[in-house]
């Protein structure tokens, strides 16, 4: 019994979480990928309705490109174990991602290694993977995952 | 009596009927000099039945679909035909039809109560004050006995003018006076509301005053045929205070999803 209900409970904030991503236009963003990419931060923006993290990727051709990357709110990255200084411009890191579907660099966040080597996501509690589809732009809503039901 | 003094009675009559007819009509938007706003203290501090609950708190939206679909069978009007077909055709193709919201366009009523972040709510006996954390998006509910603005000089908005009333448990709000443009019922299926937007409320408090259950019902004679109705629910959340959220310009242009080539504008 208490195992249903801990499953229950589960389950609705896996939908939960689930719905704060499942409405927005993640068009143009392809959702069965995720790329893994290496660079330097250019610039990361601790904000509310989003967070980005602008990064410099080596393209192979000589030059960089500026990989754009969409963040869920701090109200998640905090319980994913951020902080506002947990990167900044100049630091060498590693992230995954979705990309553009039509391949400009770019797309949603989902995971950054540090050079100390730790790995973090933007949702508590889902091993360092964000969910598909992101966070959208203004009309973004970072549900409270610290609210379950009642 | 002299014309003069016949001239006196006549502009006195006039003045007089002139503020009758105004202080009759202390619409939401422009009250006659002289009344009271909702957060007067003299107001606030007139007899009133006592309040069936109270709805102050933080709210979050939950357990029912945040977008509010239309109902089985229902009949849009050209007006509304020909964005409910370009937003189906951008969804076949894998695009994303005009994403207003997106672009920092406000949600507006309804979609600003369900849009996924908690609605901070203050409820007064004259008024209650709901602040949405997307956007920090202002809704004031009159309760005070005010009526709606005359839609002539009604200055319009996204979350309209909402005027509330007590029948029995139940808070009704009506609102009304909204813009008619970027303004959506339904975002994604591309159903626009227009300025005859009418939203009937019916709020009740439930679960021990854990949960609130609305009622909507929606008429918008100029984009659907009849009235829409669903019922949504919020969870209360004890622990959480709402931040500043604004949408701004540098954030879309760092927002892939907003700035993807696969918008239809």
């Amino acid at each position: 019994m208490k195992l249903l209900k801990v499953g229950g409970t589960l389950a609705i904030a896996f939908l939960i979480t689930l719905s704060a991503y499942a409405h927005h236009s993640a068009a143009g963003i392809d959702q069965t990928k995720s790329v893994e990419k290496e660079g330097v931060v250019k610039q990361f923006k601790w904000a509310n309705p989003h967070s980005w993290l602008e990064v410099e990727v080596p393209n192979g051709k000589g030059g960089t490109d500026v990989w754009n990357l969409e963040m869920n709110p701090p109200s998640f990255l905090v319980r994913a174990g951020w902080k506002s200084n947990t990167v900044k411009a100049g630091d060498k890191i590693k992230f995954t991602a979705r990309p553009f579907k039509n391949g400009d660099p770019g797309g949603i966040f989902q995971s950054v290694t540090l050079a100390d080597g730790r790995t973090l996501g933007q949702t508590a509690g889902r091993g360092g993977a964000a969910p598909a589809g992101g966070a959208p732009a203004g009309g973004t809503p970072p549900a409270t995952p610290q609210t379950p039901p009642k | 009596m002299s014309k003069l003094c016949i001239g006196r009675i006549v502009t006195t009559a006039v003045v007089v009927f002139t503020f009758l007819i105004s202080a009759s009509d202390l619409s939401a938007q422009f009250q006659p000099p002289g009344s009271l706003g909702a957060l007067a203290p003299a107001n606030i501090a007139k007899p009133r039945p006592k309040a069936p609950f109270d709805i102050t708190g933080a709210w979050l939206h939950g357990g029912t679909p945040e977008r509010f679909d239309p109902p089985t069978g229902f009949k849009l009007t050209p007006a509304a035909q020909k964005h409910f077909d370009a937003a189906a055709k951008a969804t076949k193709e894998g695009k994303i039809y005009r994403n207003d919201i997106g672009l920092c366009w406000p949600a507006g009523m309804p979609i600003m109560m369900t849009r996924v972040w908690p609605v901070a709510m203050i409820q007064l006996p004259t008024s209650i004050f709901m602040i949405s954390e997307l956007m920090n998006s202002l809704r004031i509910v009159y309760l005070d006995g005010r009526t709606h603005t005359d839609p002539d000089i009604a200055v319009k908005s996204f979350n309209g003018e909402s005027i509330g009333r007590w029948e029995g448990d139940t808070l009704v709000i009506e609102t009304k006076n909204f813009v008619d443009e970027h303004h959506w019922i339904h975002d994604r299926m591309g159903i626009p509301a227009s300025d005859a937007l009418h939203i009937v409320e019916r709020i009740k408090m439930v679960n021990e005053g854990r949960r609130l259950e609305i009622e909507f019902a929606l008429t918008d004679p100029k984009m659907w045929e009849g009235t829409w109705k669903m019922t949504k629910t919020w969870n209360r959340v004890d622990d959480r205070d709402i931040q500043e959220v604004e949408c701004l310009p540098d954030l879309n242009e760092h927002m892939p999803t907003v700035r993807s080539t696969d918008h239809v504008r």
